[in-house]
């Protein structure tokens, strides 16, 4: 689980420093790397056979990803210290190898198995990656960057049904404990990411 | 470490779902009491020293164990030991996605008492908790001491059926926030929330942090199999004690009175001027009744006579159960008018006990 007491800290920087270039650039280099994760899984699956209806979630939030990742790019302003990005990219790390597994060859389209543990990691992440409660109460409502995150938070909490949808009714041979315990695994795998995150965000 | 195992689909997991294991996990910093159940983690808090009667509290749908603090700080002192846990789904025990049995949080609580080797329990229980408690009691009566269901249902009333659809549609539609909204003016007063309508906005952010959307979805999602217990009820033998808020709306009256007309063995308790979540808005005059039950289970005195009373409004009146005269499945009391229109009442009022 995530402590509560990391998300008061990354608030409470950020009501001291408001929306700094920096904390824009921490934020967005890890909610889109999140993102072009579930991305690049969505856009593998949504030509799979037999899906059906799924068909039209799926493709529904290939396109909202894709359009959260748009939005923060261009609501950001961006830092220019190249250090960030090499900070980002290690703590984000454990995120991006648990996506490039999942999309080794032969890929989700034809891996079952590939394929459920793409539902369980996207699921993780929309479910427990939440930045509305390190938005200070003193931060301007219409700031675009604000707006943008608030906007994702919501749309995740939409997002996530096509994931809980399919991991309680995907045809599939994996027993239903092994599949809690997968599911179970990935948000502690981003817990731990995005606690990480969080410590990060608050250090000056 | 947190690094993801790629071999997990062909990993022979086991899962001792009968089994707990009694482990001090380090989470968030802090070193907090869990039990192992198959590969799912229980939180608990268990407050008093061994050997002494035991309450149990079980939350409602979107609370946590740390919301029974101040009853432990209320019994221990008194000679109780206090347990509140985290069912699953809730606070910082784990959060299943895919499925969870309602039956299953009975069976989970009998083990977690085998497993702090707790033989026997009083058992209090508020809203989604109540129904776990029913269920408990019918299942595994031989556990209990007593039984207090607060602000409960043993069956879905047409309108509570509606009531937790829209629940459901909103946060599946919506989202966490929304439900969050939509349940203080549900389960608090009006004074309740002007008195408090600064700290609501800190508090959301708090149920919002702690809360899972995905986890509440799931336990609300398992009453699509819920099987009315009613039919049951009657198995419930222990000391019980049904309460209800005058203006609980959530689970108005005919939800108790459902409970009340099939538990031999048990009283209704209406607290005056109290919604839903009494727990909360209404502490000390809950924990004065429930400790004026307990008393009475405890010395022997209790009557369950299936009849119905009124809380004082006073935790510290002298006497605390008044009788409810008239008809308490009304809201209002109409008065007669004439000889002609004194009909006999309807339901059999409640006979006039000694009062505790």
């Amino acid at each position: 689980m995530i402590d509560p007491a990391l998300f008061d800290q990354a608030r409470d920087r950020i009501a001291v420093s408001g929306f700094t270039p920096e904390i824009q650039t921490k934020t967005t280099l890890f909610l889109c790397t999140a993102k072009n994760g579930n991305l690049m899984f969505h856009s593998s699956v949504q030509w799979m056979q037999n899906l059906n209806v799924v068909q039209q979630f799926i493709l529904s939030q290939y396109s909202r990803e894709l359009e959260a990742v748009t939005l923060l790019s261009r609501t950001a302003q961006w830092s220019t210290d190249p250090a960030l990005a090499i900070e980002g990219t290690r703590i984000v790390a454990p995120l991006m190898m648990a996506w490039g597994q999942i999309m080794l060859p032969p890929g989700p389209l034809l891996n079952p198995q590939a394929a459920y543990r793409g539902i369980s990691l996207g699921h993780a992440q929309l479910a427990r990656i939440r930045m509305a409660p390190v938005i200070p109460d003193n931060a301007d409502p219409l700031d675009p960057f604000v707006v943008a995150l608030q906007r994702i938070e919501q749309e995740n909490g939409r997002m996530l049904q096509t994931q809980i949808r399919l991991l309680k009714n995907i045809g599939t041979e994996i027993p239903l404990e092994e599949r809690e315990a997968l599911v179970e695994q990935d948000q502690q795998l981003v817990d731990g990411v995005f606690s990480e995150f969080l410590t990060w965000l608050a250090t000056p | 470490m947190l690094a993801h195992d790629q071999n997990v689909h062909n990993s022979p997991i086991e899962y001792p779902v009968k089994s707990f294991f009694i482990e001090f996990a380090h989470l968030s910093g802090s070193t907090m009491p869990t039990v192992q159940f198959g590969h799912h983690q229980v939180h608990y808090e268990l407050t008093g020293e061994p050997g002494r009667p035991v309450i149990t509290f079980l939350n409602g749908l979107t609370q946590n164990a740390n919301l029974w603090k101040s009853y432990a700080d209320y019994f221990v002192p008194r000679g109780y030991r206090v347990l509140a846990y985290d069912m699953l789904g809730q606070g910082r025990s784990s959060k299943p996605v895919i499925d969870i049995k309602l039956a299953m949080h009975a069976d989970m609580l009998d083990d977690l008492l085998e497993q702090l080797d707790i033989e026997k329990t009083h058992l209090a229980s508020i809203s989604f908790g109540g129904i776990i408690a029913l269920d408990f009691a019918i299942r595994h009566g031989h556990r209990l001491h007593s039984l207090t269901a607060m602000s409960t249902f043993a069956e879905l009333t047409p309108q509570l059926d509606l009531l937790g659809a829209v629940m459901l549609q909103g946060l599946a539609e919506v989202g966490l926030p929304y439900l969050q909204s939509m349940l203080y003016p549900m389960n608090m007063s009006s004074a309740w929330i002007a008195a408090n309508r600064e700290r609501i906005p800190a508090m959301k952010r708090a149920g919002y942090i702690g809360n899972d959307g995905y986890a509440m979805q799931n336990l609300m999602e398992s009453f699509v199999e819920f099987q009315p217990l009613t039919p049951d009820l009657h198995k419930i033998k222990v000391p019980t004690l049904i309460m209800n808020g005058e203006f609980d709306f959530f689970t108005p009256r005919e939800c108790h009175e459902v409970i009340r007309s099939k538990v031999r063995n048990s009283r209704l308790l209406i607290i005056q001027r109290a919604y839903h979540a009494f727990t909360l808005e209404m502490p000390a005059v809950t924990m004065r009744q429930l400790e004026v039950f307990l008393d009475q289970v405890t010395a022997g005195t209790w009557q369950g006579d299936q009849s119905v009373w009124i809380a004082a409004d006073d935790p510290t009146a002298e006497t605390q159960w008044l009788p409810c005269a008239g008809d308490w499945m009304r809201a209002v009391q109409p008065a007669t008018v004439s000889p002609a229109a004194n009909a006999p009442n309807r339901r059999k009022t409640p006979t006039r006990k000694k009062t505790p």
